[in-house]
C-alpha cells in the first residue's frame, strides 16, 4: 500500500519538485533523487568584495535552511521519506557567482533602480551527485532571488534537511518588473515590527514593491522633518507614529531583501488628518453628513485652489521625496469629491478670483506636486481617476494604478500610460467581511465578495489590451485597506493570498511546462508556501483541512 | 478650546457612556456620572463561608484584570480626557461579594455544569459614588462570577489610575436565555489546548456559558477515548495533534471554573470517514470517489449503522465519552447523512435485505441505541435538525435540537415540540464568506456566502415565526466556527469580537439590542480583549472607535 503510493509520487516526479516552489520558475528541470544538506553545508561567494547585504542574505538563507523545520506535506509527513533520506548523498555547498563583467552592487542598490531596469534573473543548478550547487546571476539582486528559490526546496525530518527532486536546473526571470503589495497604515496603525515581518514574507515570494499608503483622512502617522506638526496632531497617538528613523529602517531593510518602498501620500482627497494641524488647508473638514462629501468618514480634502496649499503640498512632497531611496512616489489622486469644493466658500472665491475652473486648478496643483517630485528625480504614481476622470497634465512616464475595476485598464492604456494592476474586483484583500460603516445591519462590503486566492490567481494582466498596449502593464499588486484590519489580523488576511499575484506577475501567463497557470496545479504549492510561512513566524491561514493539504488534489471538486 | 470640548463631550456622553463599557448589557442598569478610582489598597472581600477555591481564583483573576487591563477609554484624547475627573475622584477600597441568605455554597465548577435550565447566573452589583464599599450579591457562586466579570469591565486605566466615570452604578442582571454558546470544530484543522483555553477565557468575558466542542469529523479524530485509543492513534493528524484524557479533563475544569459547560459532539453516523483508519469495516463509502456523490465534502465515509457491531461500537464510544465529559449535555450529531453512500454500499444493502428493515428504520434503531447509552449515563442528547426534519427517528422529548441549515427551519422544529438552540448558518456561521475551499474551483464563493457580520448576528430574532408557546422552546443560541479554512493562526480574528454579538443577544435579550448603540460597546469589548491577549479584529478605523456614532451611515 505504501509502496503503491510511492510509485504514484515517482510517476509525478516533476510535480513533486515543483510542489515546493513559489512563484514557479519560468523554466525548471527537476529529478527525483533525494539529497541531504551536509552538516558542513556552506554558501560560498566566489567573487571579490561582496556587499554587506549579500553577506547577510547568505546568513538568512542559512538560518532558514537550519530552522524552517518543515516536514513535507504528504501522508505520514517526514516519516514517509526516511528510507530515501538515509541513502541520499549530501550537498556540501552552494556557490554564488556573478556573470562575467557584472558590476558588484549591493542588493539594496539594485532593488531601488528604476522599474524595468532591475536585473532579477538567475540560474540555479543542483546536481544529484552531491557536487556543489551553483547559482549565477547578473546582479546581487538576482543572486538574492536565487537563494530564495534554493531555500524553498528543503524539508526537515529527524535532524536531516533534505530535498526530494535533484538534479535541478532552473533558469528564472520575472515576467513583470512590478510585483507589489499595498498596506494602508492610516485607517489603523501597524507598528514597524509588523511591516518588517510583512516585508520578509513578501521577499519569500519575490514581491519587490511595498506600496505604503501611509497617510489618509483618519490619521497621519508619518513624521516629516520639516512638518512635524502633521504627525504630532494627526497621528492617532504619539506612539502610533513612523519616525524618520523608522522610515529609514523600513526602507533600508526592504531594499536589503529586494524590495523597493513606494510611499504614497494621497492628495488632494483623503487628507482630513492634515486638518488636525492645518485646518485652514482643508475644505469640508469633518463636514456632516460625511456621505455628501466623501466616500467614507471623515470628510475633508485639501483646498488645492489655495496657493498656500499648493506650496505646502509641494514642499511636503519634496521633503518626503528626499528621505526615500525609491524612484517612485505616489501622490494618490483617488475619489476626489466635487461637492466638497462646490460647497466650500473659500474654494469658490479663489476660483472666481483666479478665473480657473476646478479642473484647471487641479491640474496646476498636480503639476506643482509632480514637478517637485520630478525635481527630486522621482517618477510620480497616481490612481486611475487622475487620467480617466480629470483633465490633468501628467508627465508621460507617470505610472497609473488601476483600482476601481479591472475593466478600466484598457482605458488607461488607451491614454498611453504605464499601469499597475490593482483592481478591486481581483486584488482587494479587505473585501467581503461586511460593511464597517455603523448602523448598517444588512450591508455588505462595497466590493463584495471576498477575493479568494483563486480569484486573484486567475487574473489576466493583459485582458482587453492590444498588442501595442500590453508592454504598458508593468505588473500588479494586492492591496489591504485597513478599516477592518490591524496587527491582530494582518498576517491572516494577507497570507497566503497575496502570494497569488506574486506568481501571476513573476511567472506570467504560462508555467514551466508551457501550460497556462491554473489553480488546480497551484494549490499544493500554495499549501507549501503557507506551511513554510508558518514555520517562519508569519500567521498565514490554512486554505483547506490538513487532510486535503496532505493529499494533493484529493479535495478538488471533481476528485 | 480643547479642555472645554473634552468637558462638554464627557458631559453629553455621561447619560449613556456606562453603556460603552459593558457587554453583554445588564438587564437592569442605572449609572451616574461621577468618577471613582480604585484605591491602591483596593481588595475584594469574599464574604462566603467556606468559599470554594474556584471562587477565590476568580476573585484573584478579577483583581489582576483590574490592574493589568490598562485600557484607556475610547475617546478622543484617550485617558488624558479624564485626568481632572480622576484627580478629584473618591477612592473605592473594597468590593464585598456574598451569597443570598440561605444559599448553598457550591463551587462555580459545579454550578456551571448543572442542567441548563437550573443554572442561576443572576447577580446584583452596587457601586456607590462615595467610595464606600461596593457590593456584589448572588444566589450562587456562578452568579458571583458573572458579577465579577461585569465589575472588571467597568474600569479604565490612565496614568497609574484605575477608574470609572459612571458611579454610582446599580445593576440587577440575569440572562434572557440559558444557552449561550460557541461551537469550534477541531477536526478539519487541529487547535492546541492553549488556543482552546484562550477561547474559553474570551467566552467567559462575554458570559458565554457553553462550549460546543465538535471534536471529531471525517478529516481527523484527535480525541483519545479510553478503551478506544486506536481511533486517535490512527485517525489524528499526528501523534502531537491529539487531545488526551488529561487534556480533556484539564479543559473541562478550566471551562467550568469560568462558568462554561463543555458539550462534546461526536458527529454520527455521517462525518465519520476517519473512523475507517482504525475500523475500515465500520465505514461505508470510505474515501470513495467522486466524493461529491457520497458526501458534502471530502473525504466521503459514514458509519454502517445497519451493522450490529457498529451499533454496539458507537453506543460504547458514547458511554466512554460520557465518562470523560461531566456535562449533562452531549451531541450525537446527525447532520448531512448521505443516502447514496448507503445505496451503493453492499454491506448495508445486504443487511437491510436480511433484516427486512428500511434504512430509516435502521437509523432509528441506531439512534435509539446511542441515545439510550447517553440516557443511562444521565445525559441529555443533542442532535442537528435533520434528525427531526428529514428522518423518522424516535427521540426522547427532552432532546435538544440545533438548527443550522437555515433560520427558516426553526419553526418546523418547534412544531415538533423539541427544545432548540439557534445555530443558523445564515446568521451565526463564522466561516462563511472566505471563498470556496474545495480545490480546482477558481470562481466559487463559500456555500454560505456572504460573510456573517456581527450586525447580522446581532439583529437575529430568536422567536421569529414562533407562537408564544413555541417561543418557550428556545434555549438560546450560538456562533459556530467550522475550520476548513481556520487554524490557530486566524482563530481569534475570525471569532472575536463577532461571537460576542450572540452572547449579548441571548443574555440581554432582543429587546435591549440596537446596532447603533452596540457598536461603541463592541469596540470596547474588542480593545479590552486585545489588552488581555486575544487578537480580536478592528471593526472600524480607530478614528471611528474614538468617536461614537461619527462613522454611522447617516452621521
Amino acid at each position: 500500500m505504501i509502496l503503491a503510493l510511492k510509485a504514484l509520487i515517482a510517476l509525478g516526479a516533476l510535480p513533486a519538485a515543483v510542489l515546493s516552489l513559489w512563484p514557479i520558475p519560468k523554466s525548471i528541470n527537476a529529478g527525483t533523487t533525494f539529497l541531504t544538506l551536509s552538516p558542513q553545508f556552506s554558501i560560498d561567494i566566489t567573487f571579490q568584495s561582496p556587499p554587506a547585504d549579500l553577506l547577510s542574505a547568505v546568513e538568512t538563507a542559512h538560518y532558514y535552511l537550519a530552522n524552517d523545520n518543515l516536514e513535507r506535506l504528504v501522508v505520514g509527513r517526514g516519516a514517509y521519506d526516511v528510507q530515501d533520506v538515509q541513502s541520499a548523498k549530501a550537498l556540501s555547498s552552494l556557490k554564488l557567482s556573478l556573470a562575467e563583467g557584472a558590476q558588484v552592487n549591493s542588493i539594496s542598490a539594485e532593488s531601488v533602480k528604476a522599474i524595468g531596469t532591475r536585473s532579477e534573473d538567475y540560474q540555479l543548478d543542483i546536481p544529484a551527485d552531491g557536487s556543489a550547487a551553483t547559482l549565477t546571476a547578473n546582479s546581487t539582486l538576482g543572486l538574492f532571488r536565487g537563494m530564495t528559490t534554493f531555500s524553498q526546496f528543503w524539508y526537515q525530518y529527524d535532524d536531516k534537511v533534505y530535498m526530494v527532486s535533484a538534479p535541478i536546473t532552473i533558469h528564472d526571470s520575472p515576467a513583470y518588473p512590478f510585483r507589489g503589495f499595498m498596506l494602508d497604515t492610516a485607517r489603523n496603525y501597524f507598528p514597524p515590527a509588523d511591516i518588517i515581518r510583512t516585508l520578509d514574507a513578501m521577499s519569500w515570494v519575490k514581491l519587490n514593491v511595498f506600496h505604503w499608503h501611509v497617510t489618509d483622512s483618519q490619521s497621519f502617522p508619518l513624521e516629516v522633518g520639516e512638518f512635524p506638526e502633521l504627525a504630532q496632531k494627526g497621528a492617532y497617538s504619539s506612539s502610533a507614529v513612523y519616525t524618520a528613523s523608522d522610515v529609514q529602517n523600513i526602507t533600508t531593510y526592504a531594499a536589503s531583501i529586494g524590495i523597493d518602498v513606494m510611499l504614497e501620500i494621497d492628495t488632494p482627497g483623503h487628507t482630513t488628518s492634515i486638518g488636525a494641524s492645518h485646518p485652514e488647508y482643508i475644505a469640508c473638514n469633518q463636514a456632516s453628513p460625511w456621505s455628501t462629501y466623501a466616500n467614507e468618514p471623515p470628510a475633508g480634502q485639501l483646498r488645492f485652489t489655495d496657493p498656500a496649499v499648493v506650496n505646502f503640498t509641494t514642499n511636503l512632497f519634496s521633503a518626503v521625496a528626499k528621505t526615500l531611496p525609491s524612484l517612485m512616489v505616489s501622490t494618490g489622486g483617488d475619489e476626489l469629491n466635487i461637492q466638497c469644493y462646490t460647497d466650500d466658500a473659500q474654494t469658490q472665491a479663489e476660483l472666481t478670483s483666479s478665473g480657473l475652473t476646478l479642473e484647471e486648478a487641479l491640474s496646476e496643483f498636480t503639476q506643482s506636486t509632480h514637478g517637485a517630485l520630478i525635481a527630486e528625480g522621482k517618477t510620480p504614481v497616481v490612481w486611475e481617476e487622475m487620467v480617466l476622470d480629470h483633465n490633468v497634465t501628467l508627465a508621460n512616464d507617470t505610472i497609473v494604478m488601476v483600482w476601481i475595476s479591472s475593466a478600466d485598464a484598457a482605458a488607461v492604456a488607451d491614454k498611453g500610460y504605464r499601469l499597475v494592476q490593482g483592481p478591486s474586483d481581483y486584488f482587494y484583500l479587505d473585501c467581503g467581511a461586511g460593511e464597517w460603516i455603523g448602523d448598517t445591519p444588512e450591508a455588505m462590503s462595497w466590493c463584495d465578495p471576498f477575493k479568494s486566492w483563486q480569484k486573484a490567481y486567475t487574473f489576466d494582466p493583459l485582458a482587453n489590451l492590444t498588442d501595442s498596449q500590453k508592454p504598458l502593464v508593468i505588473g500588479g499588486e494586492q492591496l489591504l485597506w485597513t478599516e477592518q484590519s490591524s496587527p491582530n489580523n494582518l498576517d491572516s488576511i494577507v497570507w497566503p493570498r497575496a502570494a497569488a499575484s506574486a506568481e501571476v506577475f513573476w511567472t506570467g501567463a504560462t508555467g514551466p511546462s508551457g501550460a497556462p497557470l491554473n489553480v488546480t496545479e497551484a494549490l499544493p504549492r500554495l499549501h507549501d508556501v503557507r506551511f513554510r510561512m508558518e514555520q517562519r513566524g508569519v500567521k498565514a491561514i490554512v486554505l483547506q483541512p490538513l487532510w486535503c493539504a496532505l493529499r494533493p488534489n484529493a479535495c478538488d471538486v471533481n476528485a | 478650546m480643547v479642555p472645554t470640548l473634552a468637558f462638554a463631550c464627557a458631559a453629553v456622553l455621561a447619560s449613556f457612556s456606562s453603556v460603552d463599557a459593558l457587554w453583554p448589557l445588564p438587564t437592569g442598569l442605572s449609572v451616574g456620572s461621577t468618577a471613582l478610582r480604585l484605591s491602591q489598597s483596593f481588595d475584594i472581600t469574599v464574604d462566603v463561608q467556606g468559599a470554594p477555591d474556584d471562587l477565590n481564583a476568580a476573585v484573584n483573576r478579577t483583581k489582576s484584570q483590574l490592574w493589568n487591563d490598562k485600557l484607556e477609554r475610547l475617546v478622543v484624547g484617550r485617558g488624558s480626557v479624564d485626568a481632572d475627573a480622576i484627580s478629584n475622584a473618591a477612592e473605592l477600597t473594597s468590593l464585598t461579594i456574598s451569597l443570598a441568605d440561605g444559599a448553598t455554597v457550591r463551587s462555580i465548577s459545579e454550578e456551571a455544569i448543572d442542567a441548563l435550565e437550573s443554572r442561576d447566573d443572576s447577580y446584583t452589583l452596587s457601586i456607590p459614588e462615595t467610595g464606600s464599599g461596593a457590593v456584589l450579591k448572588a444566589n450562587s457562586t456562578l452568579g458571583l462570577f458573572r458579577g465579577l466579570t461585569t465589575f472588571s469591565q467597568l474600569f479604565y486605566y490612565y496614568n497609574d489610575n484605575v477608574y470609572t466615570i459612571e458611579a454610582p452604578i446599580d445593576i440587577t442582571d440575569k440572562p434572557a436565555y440559558p444557552y449561550r454558546g460557541l461551537m469550534l470544530d477541531t477536526s478539519r484543522n487541529y487547535f492546541p489546548v492553549e488556543d482552546l483555553e484562550r477561547t474559553l477565557d474570551a467566552m467567559s468575558w462575554v458570559k458565554i456559558n457553553n462550549f460546543h466542542w465538535h471534536v471529531v469529523d471525517s478529516q481527523s479524530f484527535p480525541l483519545q477515548i479510553p478503551g478506544f485509543t486506536d481511533l486517535a492513534e490512527k485517525g489524528a493528524y499526528s501523534s502531537s495533534m491529539v487531545y488526551t484524557p488529561d487534556d480533556v479533563s484539564h479543559l473541562v475544569s478550566y471551562a467550568a471554573e469560568r462558568g462554561i459547560d463543555v458539550i462534546v459532539e461526536m458527529d454520527t453516523p455521517g462525518h465519520t470517514a476517519i473512523v475507517s483508519e482504525a475500523h475500515p469495516e465500520y465505514v461505508a463509502c470510505a474515501g470513495s470517489a467522486p466524493w461529491a456523490s457520497s458526501a458534502n465534502e471530502p473525504p466521503a465515509g459514514q458509519l454502517r449503522f445497519t451493522e450490529p457491531a457498529v451499533v454496539n461500537f458507537t453506543a460504547d464510544v458514547f458511554t466512554a465519552l460520557s465518562k470523560m465529559f461531566p456535562s449533562k449535555l452531549l451531541s450525537t450529531g446527525g447532520d448531512e447523512l448521505n443516502i447514496n453512500c448507503y445505496d451503493q454500499d453492499e454491506v448495508t444493502q445486504g443487511t437491510l435485505n436480511k433484516t427486512g428493515k428500511t434504512l430509516e428504520q435502521a437509523l432509528d434503531s441506531f439512534t435509539q441505541a446511542t441515545h439510550s447509552a447517553l440516557a443511562q449515563a444521565g445525559k441529555t442528547p443533542i442532535v442537528w435538525e435533520e434528525m427531526v426534519l428529514d428522518h423518522n427517528v424516535t427521540l426522547s422529548n427532552e432532546t435538544v435540537i440545533m438548527v443550522w441549515i437555515s433560520s427558516d427551519n426553526v419553526a418546523a422544529v418547534a412544531k415538533k415540540g423539541f427544545k432548540i438552540v439557534h445555530s443558523a448558518s445564515d446568521y451565526f456561521y463564522l466561516d462563511c464568506g472566505g471563498g470556496g475551499w474545495v480545490g480546482s474551483s477558481p470562481s466559487t464563493n463559500s456555500w454560505c456566502d456572504p460573510f456573517k457580520t456581527w450586525q447580522k448576528s446581532y439583529t437575529f430574532d430568536p422567536t421569529a415565526n414562533l407562537t408564544a408557546e413555541e417561543s418557550q422552546l428556545i434555549l438560546g443560541g450560538q456562533h459556530l466556527l467550522w475550520t476548513e479554512q481556520s487554524g490557530p493562526e486566524n482563530l481569534d480574528p475570525t471569532v472575536w469580537p463577532r461571537a460576542a454579538s450572540s452572547a449579548e443577544l441571548f443574555w440581554s435579550g432582543p429587546a435591549l439590542t440596537n446596532v447603533s448603540s452596540a457598536l461603541p460597546r463592541l469596540h470596547d469589548v474588542a480593545y479590552r480583549m486585545r489588552q488581555r491577549g486575544v487578537k480580536a479584529i478592528s471593526l472600524q478605523p480607530l478614528w471611528c472607535a474614538l468617536r461614537p456614532g461619527a462613522c454611522d451611515v447617516s452621521a
